[in-house]
């Protein structure tokens, strides 16, 4: 690995909005972020948080219009905001891949498993025939296809859920990605099978050194991936550390919330109550202020609150947090939550 | 004992498959296979397993959305306690025998509620109206009352009365599936059969949920068959737990009993591959060979033994556990001719050595591909194996077939294993338990809580 500490990809004050009839949807409302080589770092966060569409911002699969994308996505020095349509076509098929919760919907029903790849490589590489057969026979072997040249000539519908997975992911790795974008990739998954994929996406990310973006809602997933973690809430950052400093000591109300709310915690909390707030028409403060139990008049205006740095590398978007305030009203809750999650827990 | 709620016996449901012009019926998914279960008033039981294991058909066919193929649903709810067998044999509490009269009583006293609570609701009606309809096509002909009961019932569910006059897509998702819960409750019924109810939402609403169902259990005396794939889910919830795998229940138990001390080796592997939320735990997780087989044609013995990681070793041999595991795999993949000795040449030929093809390097290749490492542990083993690998490079698939069958055998294969009891009210079906064989004991040590 080169030795300069330039990030992979670095993501600045990225905002993704959307015109609609009932006026402009923030989906993603500046937002940072960074992954090295060979990291993966995870995006955490529920539904209407703005994961997904802050992934799909980065090499523009999210549609303009009716999206608008603004801030900065250096990748390997390259601003891909302002990247052509064509030169981004050439990242998605070598340098950036993406795989997503519903592979069937990425695949070809009419064509077969192996033709799909196959082309693929012919596209991205100067491979002739023969040689893309070959090599997608290895790539599938690779992803734990059993007996792949035979299954070379199935049909999509042919291969299981999880087979299917594995087969998007040979089609990943068709470009020798850099960076690997994977939205949800084993949520529609059976947890034995989900446990299999996360294997073999760990062993690929060695095999191919890459750097995995990993996109999910399911902390149980993230505490056995993630380098690095950004926890994010409609459509801001709340609060972004290292894996074991985010769940030992979660800073952030939300975070502490969210792993309360895991089952089988010993003093799970019963939900979160309330709801996200509307997207065309935020809170002015912090956008967690509405079910926060420890708002005060502060949390209501001024936008997101600006992020603290608790601890080398894991920062904080909120009030308590800045000078003035007493952060141990809101850190006291995460030396239970340490407690009750210890090791050995029951 | 008192007499339970439901008690569910044999209960099957294959559906047939058909080919040909004929449409002639050439076999049938056995998507249920004989499935029996009691649930007790005011208990909740969880079915749980993978996608395909039939949980879902176990609830759609106990309340006849689908017709069973066979068995016994008895249902003693509503007015029908302590009913006895008539002189036939047949039971008059059989749903599966109910006519349309019956079956109309039926389905007020067992209510369902699905993943998707949309699926409830008119999207052009307010979800008041929907909900008042039930009670309407019940008898109750008192507009003004049949308001205030779902008024009411609509705050249990910790919405506002005023919400009554509001359309479902005004609603979040975890607030359509409280609105589901009162819809579910009006007709005030005996059972409800939820299926994957908080698989959709989001962990801090899935959390609110839970607690929801639970508390409202509590309050109507309901009993409840909670359908789920999401062991911690079912952990939360439920007072016992059947475990399904194929058609077929597999073990049965006291949620925390099976929780902590699984007996039957699928348990086992499933509950280790939950993912716990903790950095630092390591994944010793049970890795499964395979997919899920096609209900259509189940293994034979033991549905589970070709995947089992504990899968029973022959007598004559002694190896490694995982070493057995794999050799079995190998037999299996040879006797479907899915082994492919040209793609291992072909491996062999992108790897790094192009220039050693003999029948020696392409068998180490295979070795490696099923990570047999030579020599076996068993010499037995060792030389079958071996035979058998130079039978399939000369391209004699059948002859390598025949020497593995005869001597990589388990009696996990041909033997139906039958339920065993351990504690009161615990049982599973495995080999393991049946002959007090000493590695019967399992799971204990290995599954992270
Ligand atoms: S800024 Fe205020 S509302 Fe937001 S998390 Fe902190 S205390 Fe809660
Ligand atoms: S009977 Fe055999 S294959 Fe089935 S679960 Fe028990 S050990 Fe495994």
């Amino acid at each position: 690995m080169t030795p300069d500490t330039d990030p992979l990809l670095e993501v600045a004050n990225l905002r993704t909005t959307f015109d609609t009839d009932g006026g402009e949807l923030v989906a993603v409302d500046g937002i940072d972020f960074s992954i090295d080589a060979g990291e993966t770092v995870c995006i955490v966060g529920e539904s209407g948080s703005g994961k997904t569409v802050a992934t799909e911002s980065i090499t523009r699969l999210v549609k303009s219009p009716p999206a608008t994308v603004t801030g900065s996505v250096r990748f390997d020095g390259e601003d891909l905001l302002e990247a052509s349509e064509e030169r981004l076509r050439e990242i998605r098929g070598y340098n950036i891949a993406h795989i997503f919760q519903n592979p069937q919907e990425a695949m070809n029903h009419c064509y077969s498993v192996g033709w799909q790849i196959t082309e693929a490589l012919t596209i991205h590489t100067d491979a002739s025939q023969e040689e893309a057969r070959a090599k997608a026979i290895d790539l599938l072997d690779r992803v734990g296809i059993a007996n792949a040249s035979s299954r070379f000539d199935d049909y999509p519908h042919e291969f299981s859920g999880g087979q299917k997975q594995r087969v998007m992911i040979a089609m990943a790795l068709v470009g020798d990605p850099d960076l690997l974008i994977a939205d949800e990739p084993t949520t529609a998954l059976d947890v034995t099978v989900q446990g299999q994929i996360l294997k073999l996406l760990d062993d690929l990310q060695e095999e191919f050194d890459m750097g995995i973006l990993f996109v999910t809602h399911d902390l149980g997933v993230v505490a056995q991936i993630a380098d690095r973690i950004v926890v994010m809430y409609a459509g801001k950052v709340m609060e972004r550390g290292d894996v074991y400093d985010v769940f030992d000591r979660p800073a952030h109300p939300y975070t502490q919330q969210l792993l309360e709310c895991l089952p089988g915690t010993s003093d799970s909390i019963g939900g979160i109550p309330g709801s996200l707030p509307s997207p065309t028409d935020p809170p002015d403060g912090c956008r967690f202020a509405p079910r926060c139990e420890h708002a005060v008049a502060d949390c209501e205006a001024g936008g997101q609150p600006r992020e603290v740095e608790v601890r080398p590398g894991q920062a904080v978007s909120c009030v308590y947090y800045q000078s003035g305030y007493d952060a141990s009203v809101v850190e006291a809750d995460t030396g239970d939550a340490e407690t009750s999650r210890g090791v050995g827990d029951d | 004992m008192t007499e339970p709620l439901l008690s569910v016996r044999d209960l099957k449901k294959h559906y047939p498959i058909k080919k040909g012009l004929l449409n002639r019926q050439v076999g049938a998914a056995r998507a249920v296979d004989g499935v029996s279960f009691d649930i007790a008033p005011g208990e909740t039981l969880g079915l749980v397993g993978e996608s395909g294991c039939g949980k879902s058909t176990v609830a759609t066919s106990a309340i006849r959305l689908e017709e069973p193929t066979a068995g016994e649903v008895l249902f003693n709810g509503g007015d029908r306690r302590g009913a006895t067998r008539n002189d036939d044999g047949t039971h008059p509490n059989d749903v599966t025998r109910f006519d349309k009269g019956e079956l109309k009583a039926f389905r007020r006293d067992a209510q369902m509620i699905f993943q998707d609570p949309s699926s409830s609701f008119d999207p052009r009606m307010t979800v008041g109206a929907t909900i008042a309809e039930l009670l309407s096509i019940h008898g109750m002909t008192d507009r003004g009352r049949r308001r205030r009961i779902v008024e009411d019932l609509i705050e249990r569910v910790d919405l506002s009365a005023s919400d009554y006059d509001r359309y479902p897509h005004e609603f979040s998702g975890g607030q359509k599936q409280r609105l589901a819960l009162a819809r579910a409750l009006v007709l005030d019924p005996d059972l409800i059969i939820a299926d994957e109810p908080v698989s959709a939402l989001d962990v801090s609403v899935k959390a609110e949920v839970l607690s929801l169902i639970d508390d409202l259990q509590a309050e109507f005396g309901l009993s409840l068959l909670f359908i789920s794939h999401d062991m911690s889910v079912i952990r939360e919830i439920c007072d016992r737990v059947a475990v399904m795998y194929l058609g077929e229940i597999v073990e049965l138990g006291p949620t925390e009993e099976v929780f902590h001390g699984p007996e039957h080796p699928y348990t086992e592997a499933l509950l280790s591959s939950i993912p716990t939320p903790d950095p630092r735990a390591t994944l010793d997780e049970i890795e499964l060979t395979g997919t899920v087989p096609s209900p259509t044609d189940p293994p034979s013995g033991c549905r589970f033994h070709t995947r089992c990681h504990r899968v029973i070793q022959p007598e004559d041999m002694e190896m490694d556990q995982a070493e057995w595991r794999r050799l079995l795999t190998l037999r299996k993949r040879i006797e479907s001719r899915e082994v492919d000795v040209e793609q291992a040449t072909e491996n062999l030929a992108l790897d790094d050595e192009p220039d050693d093809l003999s029948d020696e390097a392409i068998k180490s290749q295979l070795r490696s591909e099923f990570e047999l490492e030579a020599p076996l542990d068993s010499a037995t083993a060792e030389a079958t194996l071996e035979t058998a690998l130079d039978r399939l490079v000369s391209g004699d698939a059948d002859g390598a077939e025949e020497v593995l069958s005869s001597s990589f055998t388990t009696p996990c294969e041909t033997t139906h294993p039958e339920f065993v009891d351990h504690d009161a009210d615990h049982k599973s079906a495995c080999l393991l338990h049946v002959d007090d064989r000493p590695d019967s004991r399992i799971g204990v040590e290995n599954v992270p809580q």
